[in-house]
């Protein structure tokens, strides 16, 4: 449970992410802090079952099968999400699509692709709902990204240029728009996993290395989530703040 | 009674610098969540004061008075704690002050001035985590909330102690959550941009700032809540994986800061 000042109830949430891992883990604490939450995904069977977990928090959950690539869907489904529920408080941009091979061996199509997932669809979504929320005056925009924005690691040169794009369109967005009320803020996720990692070769070299010496599990982001899409957090804008197990902190 | 959803039931929290302005909106923010709160500093009244509105809100309240700058007092300030609160689980490092650097040159400032910048901004953060982190190593949790200032992540004209101490500050978090992961105790600092802390203070104070700026992105000064609801959240078991960060909470100032807030150039796309 959260403090109580942190209390999300009547308030509108978006979270634009995959169904597997973001969508249902934003969601989840998204709605138990309160909010009714739209939930959007490419995998329309997986995002019914996402749903149904979100649901569970007893909030309104709404579920729209979206490619976030697509602007054109975008603005579709966050008419939809307006139609509905007749504001968005919070946006949560949560697509991730995740490519680790050597720089050389990354093909066009594959950059492509991780930029289009990781960034575009970020674009995407923070011109459609932010539109909506310049309308309200008011807004908190989320971009859940990686530590890998502000890192470099071996074969990952497509995932970081597109994970450093997003939090430097959270910096700028959030200069652009902090006059109106809407706060723009991205969280930087360490070494997470749904799973225990122990065992698998590489995972073991970096499992050795990480101050906590375990992965993060992505129900570990809700708390700061739901802090950031809070009402107390008008003055916290433009910053990339890391659940990392301090990750970030060492040498 | 305690007014919030208790997150903070049955935790002890020593806050420096609590008789006033961000420390003391912190004591009270956490006493709403139930917490039992320790006032650290060296004003006898403004700290009696503090825990006397904790008290009114429920929790325990103790005001031990504490120059933070000297080791013998913070030591005895935490033994007192323990003793007489049973625990503690919290310790916010938030008493700071700016003094002997008014915009005067670098050959002017004294000795004296350089020392009690560096002691009470940064080495008294020191002393406190000194005192407290072997109780939280042997009871296997701990919160540690240092409270930095912008000053400590870009320069300021002329701002040559509080700004240098801040950043060691910064830092000085990062070196404790990467050492103290594994023990179960989490390090995070808190960079506030300028926040009005006036109507707070006892007596009227010549900080008093207006409402509105057109120089921090946001438009207008913080208020105290903006950083005590942080603390808060930093408190609390739910960021128990979060460590090692800096937040600042600024109004958006630092992830600008190198053009002027209002500059809005348009420049349209040259094709060849
Ligand atoms: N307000 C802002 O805009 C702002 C911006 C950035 C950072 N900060 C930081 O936020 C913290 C709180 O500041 P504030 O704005 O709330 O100002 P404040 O009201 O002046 O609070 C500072 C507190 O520190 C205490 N203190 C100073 N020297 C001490 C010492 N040697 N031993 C023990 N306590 C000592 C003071 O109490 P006694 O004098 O009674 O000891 C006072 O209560 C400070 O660390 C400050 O640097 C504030």
């Amino acid at each position: 449970m959260v403090a109580k000042d942190f209390n999300l109830g009547g308030k509108i949430a978006l979270v634009a992410g995959d169904s597997k891992y973001w969508s249902k883990y934003a969601g989840a604490a998204l709605a138990e802090a309160g909010a009714d939450v739209a939930i959007t995904a490419r995998n329309t069977k997986r995002l019914e079952e996402t749903a149904e977990e979100v649901r569970r928090q007893g909030q309104k959950i709404l579920a729209i099968s979206t490619d976030t690539t697509d602007a054109a869907q975008v603005q579709k489904m966050v008419d939809q999400v307006v139609t509905e529920f007749g504001r968005i408080d919070i946006l949560v941009n949560a697509n991730e699509l995740l490519l680790a091979k050597p720089f050389l061996e990354t093909t066009e199509a594959e950059w492509r692709r991780v930029l289009d997932t990781n960034l575009n669809s970020a674009f995407n979504c923070c011109q459609a709902v932010g539109r909506q929320m310049l309308k309200q005056e008011r807004g908190r925009i989320i971009n859940l990204i990686s530590c890998l924005a502000e890192r470099g690691v071996e074969n990952f040169s497509a995932y970081c240029a597109a994970m450093g794009g997003v939090l430097q369109l959270t910096r700028a967005l959030n200069i652009e728009w902090a006059r109106h009320g809407i706060t723009v803020n991205a969280i930087g996720t360490g070494w997470m996993s749904e799973t225990d990692q122990t065992g698998a070769p590489q995972e073991e070299l970096l499992l050795k290395y990480i101050p906590l010496k375990r992965y993060g599990h992505p129900g570990e982001v809700g708390s700061l989530l739901v802090y950031l899409a809070s009402d107390t957090t008008d003055f916290l804008t433009g910053q990339f703040l890391y659940v990392d197990g301090a990750a970030m902190s060492h040498l | 009674m305690a007014t919030g959803n208790g997150t903070l039931q049955g935790k002890v929290a020593i806050i420096t610098g609590g008789g006033t302005g961000l420390g003391k909106m912190t004591a009270l923010l956490m006493a709403k969540e139930g917490a039992d709160i320790v006032v650290a500093a060296r004003r006898v009244g403004a700290i009696e004061q503090t825990a006397k509105e904790v008290r009114d809100i429920g929790p325990r309240a103790l005001a031990i008075p504490t120059d933070v700058t000297d080791p013998a007092q913070v030591n005895n300030l935490v033994k007192r704690t323990l003793a007489e609160m049973g625990g503690l689980d919290i310790l916010v490092n938030n008493a700071g002050i700016v003094r002997g650097q008014e915009r005067r040159p670098l050959w002017e400032v004294t000795d004296e001035d350089w020392r009690i910048g560096i002691d009470t901004n940064l080495s008294g953060a020191f002393y406190c985590c000194r005192a407290a982190i072997k109780h939280f190593v042997d009871q296997g949790h701990g919160k540690i909330i240092n409270v930095a200032s912008g000053n400590g992540v870009r320069g300021a004209r002329g701002d040559f102690m509080y700004g240098t101490a801040k950043a060691g500050l910064i830092n000085f978090t990062r070196v404790l959550a990467t050492t103290f992961a594994q023990e179960n105790i989490q390090v995070n600092c808190i960079a506030p941009g300028f926040i009005n802390v006036f109507n707070l203070q006892p007596e009227p104070s010549t900080r008093e700032r207006p409402g509105t700026s057109p120089f921090i992105p946001v438009g207008r000064f913080g208020v105290p809540e903006d950083i005590g609801h942080l603390a808060l959240f930093l408190a609390s078991d739910a960021s128990n994986y979060i460590t090692g960060v800096l937040f600042a909470n600024d109004g958006g100032g630092l992830a600008g800061g190198i053009a002027p807030t209002g500059y809005a150039p348009v420049i349209a796309m040259e094709e060849d």
